[in-house]
């Protein structure tokens, strides 16, 4: 049988900062992690339905680690054909049921193994992606002769950005974009900066979503045709990504600055000494014009 | 009437022009004719204005002389003197043809590098068509900025810069190719640039030539002589003074035997070592050895020397004539003019060219250790400004530890019995409140409504703009040079420009302006060059209140 020529791999990562979540459930019943995973399944079902080379990869990244709900280690493909937990009634195609069957079981676990920690309360979303990343090459290892991979990374994020994962993001951004592999963003509650350079960067779709009970039209409607289709669709334009870098010294938006030829350090003003690498740097200051003295009259 | 400071070189009278009586004047920079009994000039032409002169045949009953200018008119003067017109026009035109190419240099000169300029840079001439075609400034202006470089130059320099100097051929004697002439003759054909490269290699005919004609000899008569004489031919046996290139010879003569007195200055190179070394007859065994005195040459032996060292000084002559560069006879000085066995002064050069050829010989430029830029060491100190990189700092939510602890527990509570419920996911108010805000005109899709502009605009519009951006950017950049405004040629200068800056929105800008209006949505197009043009006015402005405030 010949394998089909073009596989399509989404990968979902969503995020279930606990903390935040909590705190959501407690400001909007109506719309709590649970109704999240549940938009999150029936997008990865629909992907999965569309063709039958189509993929499917959910993480959750958590404030601990980030942890791969689909596919899960414990899954092996043929033998809990017969387990009555994993079939359910009503006739669904099979992979779709088992699918959702592994990701509500992996999510229980994460959340039960949630530990408390004061220090580290910011989800690790750079991880997530990276490991999104190490996924998708490696799929792209297994391939057969002659077939193509297409993937794409979705990120649902809730929390806020966290500034210290700035270095690690940029690189996985950049990895993404090498791989020609798409970050899409789907954000809830705050803008993240960092995603929208992503999502410019690697040719993804950002869009920060006005109601949340409706996220899994949103889902459906913007991220689920992958990048071949979406030319053919009018979707939301792309926003405007302010890239403007902050100085090192104040953290305050700069556009025009003064760089470290050495360490590449962006000041907002100049100093004869760099901070950060302690090169000396001279400037040629510009010439004094020196006033001309006019010659007094001599009153006769 | 003639200035009175000019020089008169030459007056010739009864010379007619348009069949009227009058007397010819030739003057130091131009040429005039006044009518008899007037004495005004009707026709007045400058040298640099005149690209030719022809004359009438030899043969023709009037005697006359033209002169063609650049313009393309022509003026006819015919000499009409019984006895001296042959003699006066001959005169005029020698003093023509001496004077004549002086004057074309310049003139000539500049027009070409204008024309090159302009068809060298595509940008340059839609510049120069929108700015001095459409008569914005003035052709002087335009080419004031750009052609001052030029003039100041060296000429020298300038040519070297943009041409190379061409080499002579090794066998331009043999070009010369005599040709039969059906009876006992032979014909030469001489080009100028063959005589250019027998003057280039043999100076001393050069010198023979500048001396006899044409006082002695005319040009013709000359070359005869030079083709006739055995210092042409291949036995050169010097046959007595009567030929007056036996000097020549003589003076070729000693210049090969300071040349092989001088020698090679690289000292890698051992020509004596080349000498020719036969067995000769008895293989080797000859007890006396062959002597090499001219006393005992057999007339064949010393016939095919004369050659062999006739060909050798040829060849020295034209590599000598071919790194002397420009003729310039004050370059008595330099390296090269010791290649020549007619210079003096070489010896005193011998100790560089020598290490330099040795070190040449021993060193090879990419073994060498590569010389690498010194760097600086990267030293960090506050690395962890790394870690957050270029990002602003943003106001974290402060949680406090029991609200994390609460938030935990809520949501463990709650995904301790999730189950997945596919079927209650999306209410039918939500969804539809989602496809409205995703559709177009909805309150996701507001930003995507401005399209690219230069989607929307045509191609030649385009075009247009581009080139009156290239024009006002002219304009403009000569408005602002000529601040701050220190001397009155730049009072003048700002006064001009202004006027030209307001001229060139008059007949550029606002119709274009008005074109785009007429035909097309209403995009802003010309906002920002109407903006540069009002801030080039009211500095104009603040600069003239100034300078009234100064005056009172």
């Amino acid at each position: 049988m010949a394998a089909e020529d073009e596989i399509s791999l989404l990968v979902i990562v969503v995020d279930v900062n606990p903390i935040w979540w909590g705190q959501q459930a407690q400001r909007e019943p109506e719309f709590t992690l649970s109704k999240c995973l549940d938009a999150v399944m029936v997008l990865g079902n629909s992907h999965t339905a569309m063709t039958r080379t189509n993929k499917l990869a959910v993480i959750a990244s958590h404030c601990q680690d980030s942890h791969f709900l689909y596919p899960s280690k414990n899954w092996r493909g043929g033998d809990n054909v017969g387990d009555d937990a994993c079939s359910s009634g009503d006739g669904k195609y099979e992979l779709l049921s088992v699918a959702n069957n592994l990701i509500a079981e992996e999510i229980r676990n994460v959340m039960s193994k949630t530990e408390v920690r004061g220090n580290s309360t910011d989800t690790l979303l750079a991880g997530s992606l990276a490991k999104a990343l190490c996924y998708i090459n490696r799929v792209s290892k297994e391939l057969e002769v002659g077939q193509d991979l297409k993937s794409r990374i979705l990120v649902i994020k809730a929390a806020e950005d966290c500034a210290l994962q700035y270095m690690n993001f940029m690189n996985v951004i950049f990895a993404a974009q090498k791989q020609n592999i798409l970050i899409d963003a789907c954000v809830l509650d705050s803008d993240s900066g960092l995603l929208q350079q992503a999502c410019d960067i690697t040719g993804g779709l950002y869009l920060k979503i006005p109601h949340k009970l409706a996220l899994a039209q949103y889902l459906l409607w913007v991220f689920l045709p992958d990048s071949e289709q979406r030319s053919q669709l009018v979707l939301p334009p792309p926003a405007h990504v302010d890239y403007r870098a902050a100085c090192f010294c104040h953290r305050n938006l700069i556009e025009i600055g003064y760089v470290c030829s050495v360490c590449l350090s962006i000041f907002c003003n100049f100093s004869p000494i760099c901070t950060t690498c302690e090169t000396a740097f001279k400037i040629q200051l510009p010439q004094m014009v020196k006033p001309k003295k006019k010659k007094l009259k001599q009153a006769t | 009437m003639a200035a009175l400071s000019e020089e008169v070189l030459l007056v010739l009278k009864k010379v007619r022009q348009r069949k009227q009586d009058g007397t010819l004047y030739l003057m130091a920079e131009r040429i005039a004719w006044s009518p008899e009994g007037k004495d005004r000039f009707t026709v007045s032409h400058l040298y640099a204005d005149i690209r030719c002169q022809k004359i009438s045949p030899d043969g023709k009953a009037k005697i006359q002389l033209q002169l063609v200018l650049h313009t393309g008119e022509s003026t006819t003067f015919h000499f009409s003197n019984e006895s001296t017109a042959l003699k006066d026009r001959d005169a005029a035109k020698e003093l023509l043809q001496q004077l004549l190419p002086k004057f074309k240099k310049k003139a000539n000169k500049e027009l070409e590098e204008k024309n090159r300029m302009l068809q060298e840079d595509p940008v340059l001439f839609q510049l120069y068509k929108d700015l001095v075609v459409s008569q914005v400034i003035s052709a002087d202006e335009f080419w004031a900025n750009r052609l001052g470089d030029i003039s100041n130059a060296d000429p020298a320099l300038y040519n070297n810069n943009n041409k190379q100097e061409v080499g002579i051929s090794g066998a331009f004697l043999a070009d010369i190719r005599p040709q039969t002439d059906g009876c006992n003759g032979l014909r030469y054909n001489l080009t100028a640039d063959i005589i250019e490269s027998i003057f280039r290699t043999y100076p001393a005919v050069k010198q023979k030539y500048s001396e006899n004609v044409p006082h002695n000899l005319t040009e013709k008569e000359f070359w005869t002589h030079f083709f006739q004489s055995h210092y042409f031919h291949r036995d050169r046996i010097n046959t007595g003074t009567q030929d007056i290139f036996s000097e020549c010879a003589k003076q070729d003569e000693k210049g090969l035997k300071s040349m092989v007195v001088q020698g090679v200055k690289n000292p890698l190179v051992d020509l004596l070592s080349l000498e020719d070394k036969t067995l000769d007859e008895g293989y080797g065994v000859r007890t006396a050895p062959p002597s090499t005195s001219n006393a005992n040459r057999t007339v064949k032996e010393s016939s095919n020397a004369a050659i062999i060292k006739r060909f050798n000084h040829h060849s020295a002559m034209v590599l000598a004539a071919g790194s002397r560069k420009g003729e310039t006879p004050t370059d008595q000085a330099s390296e090269t003019s010791s290649t020549d066995g007619n210079s003096k002064d070489s010896d005193f050069f011998q100790p560089p060219v020598k290490k330099v050829k040795l070190q040449e010989a021993i060193e090879y430029e990419d073994l060498q250790r590569e010389n690498r830029i010194k760097t600086v060491a990267l030293n960090l100190k506050k690395s962890d400004r790394y870690a957050h990189g270029p990002v602003p700092l943003q106001s974290q939510h402060y949680t406090t530890s029991q609200d994390i602890i609460n938030s935990v527990n809520y949501i463990q509570h709650e995904m301790v019995n999730y189950k997945p419920n596919l079927t209650q996911v999306l209410s039918s108010t939500a969804a539809s409140s989602a496809i409205a805000a995703l559709s177009p005109g909805g309150i996701l899709m507001q930003t995507g409504a401005q399209q690219a502009i230069n989607q929307m605009i045509p191609t030649e519009v385009q075009g247009e703009l581009k080139h009156l951006y290239a024009a006002a950017g002219e304009l403009l950049r000569h408005f602002w040079s000529c601040f701050p405004v220190n001397t009155p040629f730049l009072e003048e200068k700002v006064i001009k420009m202004k006027s030209n800056l307001e001229r060139f929105q008059m007949t550029k800008l606002c119709p274009f302006k008005e074109k785009i209006q007429r035909q097309y949505l209403s995009t802003n197009l010309t906002g920002h060059l109407e903006e540069m043009f009002q801030t080039a006015y009211s500095k104009f402005h603040i600069w003239q209140t100034r300078r009234m405030m100064r005056k009172t």
